[in-house]
């Protein structure tokens, strides 16, 4: 057991935070207040990333990676995290689909230029009917000479309204059980019958997007393994997706939950054993997600992949996120409710109830803790 | 970066797993039967009891290697008073007691019991014993205290039976009264930062207790679950029993998270900061002691709730776990001290 980060890695957190701090967009909330903006903010910032030699680290280095341990990713976010730098392309674990099953040209085509920033990519795997229930999607493909012609709808495919690429799971098969007859397509969003359009969520911001396919011909060397391997692929890419290690989380729950200490103090509200146990509580909570993650990315260092114990971790970010956001719109009291608070508490607030929802439910990670972790049979 | 346990760790549990197992208590019975003093010796004869004792300074074994000898014992509900033999060579030592002192009880020939406050919270001074609580050192007839000194503490060896509490906790002895002060103090003066890297180690073994409680719980409950038939299928199938069992899975590796990153900070950081890690272990840890042994009660059904099922001696133990050395409300304030100063 070992909690304190060696040499290099200590060495590579201060170079990661000088170069912030030469780098970072300034004020760039402020300067950001349409989509278009943002979109070119994070395609810009990915680049410069890159030049800086920070993305990829983890990725092998024959695919322009640098065969880093995830340590370094974590050390990465956590930086990014802390300097309130926009966010890096959350989407760097769909390359997984492609070094891991893709063909040679596929790799050479799409893995440098996703690091680079010049391609940006979404994920179109859920759909109206197949949320939790992923493998009922209905999304059809059908293979005409060397194209195929896919028509149907995605759901919460977000960053599309910024992407140019979508990784997408459509049935080619109806005739075989659900699982069997998905196959993973690669296929650029600009092209002739494709729609996107946003869906704001419950604060007001157009966090993520539905698409529509309407007869889009995409070609057969698009297609990622072979017909019908999607739902293996997709099973690796979500095991990858998002942990909470690779988004900063843990940095951004910190600085918050150091401004709501802050905050408390300011108002005469910390002297209250309520609220200071509340406050305490949410450091703990944060703490058993750090600690947890650490413990998990100790693992992938020693060579085991993600598992579907990852679900340990997703619930404890979910839990520590939505508690730090109900105690903020709590210490906020009326000036959120009337609008005068400068953080926006209840926004905060509602963007965290999505994070029980997105990347799988709640519900979905205790059923996957309960059958494949604890082995408890199927109902 | 490494949070993951060593080979030789991973060797260690296996060694006191296989001790746990001799003293593995699965219904009330099972206590008296229990030949107490062989598992003692046995423990002793493993080397376990000297896992603190100082070689050139240094303890023989990390606060790590502690947790996970404490854990398994706890896990099998085993009664042998490991944690007060440890804590009791661990007080002596950071004092520099007398070797003979520290290595008759590392060695198995004597045991001490802890002189608690009578709401378990901390070490009791030998000026109010007359409600201090005896933890551990089960027949032993000795016990530490503290006694204060100017700014420091001395380590007090105090003498006498005492007579039995009725506990909580059916498988650890606590007693009450009938100890006296035997000199006026062992080794040198202890500072507040020597207490607190203590109270550090403390918390973290009473967190390992509380993991290795809940974690054979929950085992044991998922297969009893994977057989129980009700409605003509387990009711492991059922997703109101999987989810409680996904709950109790998370809140018991968390509490392993916490007190793992609490153990290993006793030989690492500052006694501030790995005194907050352990508060924040056992502020974590006794909540989930209630929460996971509340589940466990009622996922098990009726049979859950009797006299001679597992569950209670389970629930028993992870409760006065959550008492000692201070209860979540208790840490959580300490936490918010830490973090925030003292509040008005």
């Amino acid at each position: 057991m070992n909690y304190r980060e060696n040499d290099d890695e200590r060495a590579f957190r201060l170079r990661v935070r000088k170069w912030l701090k030469a780098n970072a967009p300034q004020d760039w909330r402020a300067t950001t207040t349409t989509e278009e903006a943002l979109g070119k903010l994070l395609r810009s910032w990915q680049r410069k990333l890159h030049q800086g030699g920070f993305v990829g680290l983890s990725w092998p280095e024959e695919f322009g990676g640098q065969g880093l341990t995830p340590t370094y990713e974590a050390i990465l976010n956590d930086e990014l995290g802390a300097a309130d730098t926009p966010r890096i392309s959350f989407h760097a674990y769909l390359g997984r689909a492609i070094f891991t099953y893709g063909t040679q040209a596929q790799k050479e085509r799409f893995l440098p230029a996703m690091l680079r920033g010049d391609m940006q990519w979404c994920q179109g795997f859920s759909e109206p009917g197949a949320g939790s229930d992923l493998a009922s999607l209905r999304t059809h493909a059908e293979l005409r000479g060397d194209k195929y012609v896919v028509n149907g709808q995605k759901m919460w495919t977000s960053g599309a309204q910024h992407a140019d690429w979508c990784v997408m799971l459509v049935r080619t098969n109806r005739d075989v059980p659900k699982h069997k007859g998905i196959s993973c397509l690669l296929t650029p969003v600009t092209v002739p019958g494709v729609t996107i359009r946003p869906i704001k969520i419950s604060d007001g911001s157009p966090e993520t997007c539905e698409m529509f396919f309407d007869d889009v011909e995409i070609p057969i060397e698009n297609r990622i393994g072979d017909e019908g391997a999607g739902w293996r692929i997709a099973m690796t890419v979500l095991s990858y997706e998002r942990g909470p290690a690779d988004i900063g989380f843990i940095a951004v729950l910190k600085s918050t939950l150091g401004r709501l200490e802050a905050l408390a103090r300011e108002t005469g509200r910390g002297d209250d054993p309520e609220v200071r146990k509340a406050l305490a509580r949410a450091y703990v909570i944060g703490e058993a997600l750090r600690l947890n993650v650490m413990e998990q990315l100790s693992q992938r260092v020693a060579g085991k992949p993600p598992g579907p114990d990852g679900s340990v971790a997703r619930l404890l970010l979910t839990q520590a996120e939505q508690t730090v956001r109900r105690l903020e719109l709590e210490l906020a009291g009326a000036d959120a409710l009337t609008g005068r608070d400068p953080h926006g508490a209840v926004g905060a607030y509602l963007r965290s109830r999505t994070i029980s929802i997105f990347g799988g439910t709640s519900e979905i990670q205790r059923n996957i803790l309960a059958t494949q972790v604890l082995g408890m049979p199927r109902g | 970066m490494r949070a993951v346990f060593t080979e030789e760790q991973e060797m260690l549990r296996v060694t006191a797993r296989r001790i746990a197992e001799r003293s593995r208590i699965n219904t009330p019975g099972d206590i008296e039967k229990l030949d107490s003093d062989a598992v003692w010796q046995s423990i002793a004869a493993a080397g376990l009891l000297a896992m603190r004792v100082r070689d050139d300074g240094a303890p023989m074994s990390a606060g790590v290697d502690v947790m996970l000898v404490a854990e398994e014992l706890a896990a099998a509900l085993a009664p042998a008073p490991f944690i007060s033999a440890i804590l009791s060579t661990e007080l002596l030592e950071l004092a520099k007691a007398p070797r003979e002192l520290i290595d008759e009880i590392a060695e198995g020939r004597a045991r001490y019991g802890l002189a608690l406050a009578p709401d378990l919270g901390a070490l009791a001074d030998v000026a109010a014993l007359d409600d201090a609580v005896y933890f551990g050192g089960e027949g032993a007839g000795r016990a530490l205290a503290l006694k204060r000194d100017g700014a420091g503490f001395r380590v007090v060896v105090l003498r006498g039976e005492g007579a039995t509490l009725a506990g909580a906790d059916l498988t650890r002895t606590l007693r009450v009264g009938g100890l006296t002060p035997d000199g006026a103090g062992n080794g040198s003066l202890l500072s507040q930062a020597d207490i607190d890297r203590w109270t550090a180690l403390a918390l973290s073994l009473v967190c390992a207790d509380i993991v290795g409680a809940l974690r054979d719980g929950l085992t044991d409950l998922v297969e009893y679950a994977k057989t129980r038939i009700q409605y003509d299928v387990p009711i492991g199938s059922f997703q109101a029993v999987q989810h409680m069992t996904a709950e109790m899975l998370v809140q018991t590796k968390a509490a392993a998270s916490v007190t793992s990153y609490a153990a290993w900070s006793v030989d690492e950081l500052e006694p501030d900061e790995s005194l907050l890690a352990a508060r924040t272990a056992k502020a974590y840890c006794a909540a989930a002691a209630v929460s996971v042994g509340e589940m466990l009660m009622q996922a098990y059904g009726g049979i859950g709730q009797t006299w001679e099922h597992v569950a209670h001696l389970r629930m028993r133990r992870a409760l006065l776990d959550r008492g000692l050395f201070g209860d979540e409300s208790r840490q959580l304030l300490r936490i918010a001290d830490a973090r925030m100063g003292a509040g008005a």
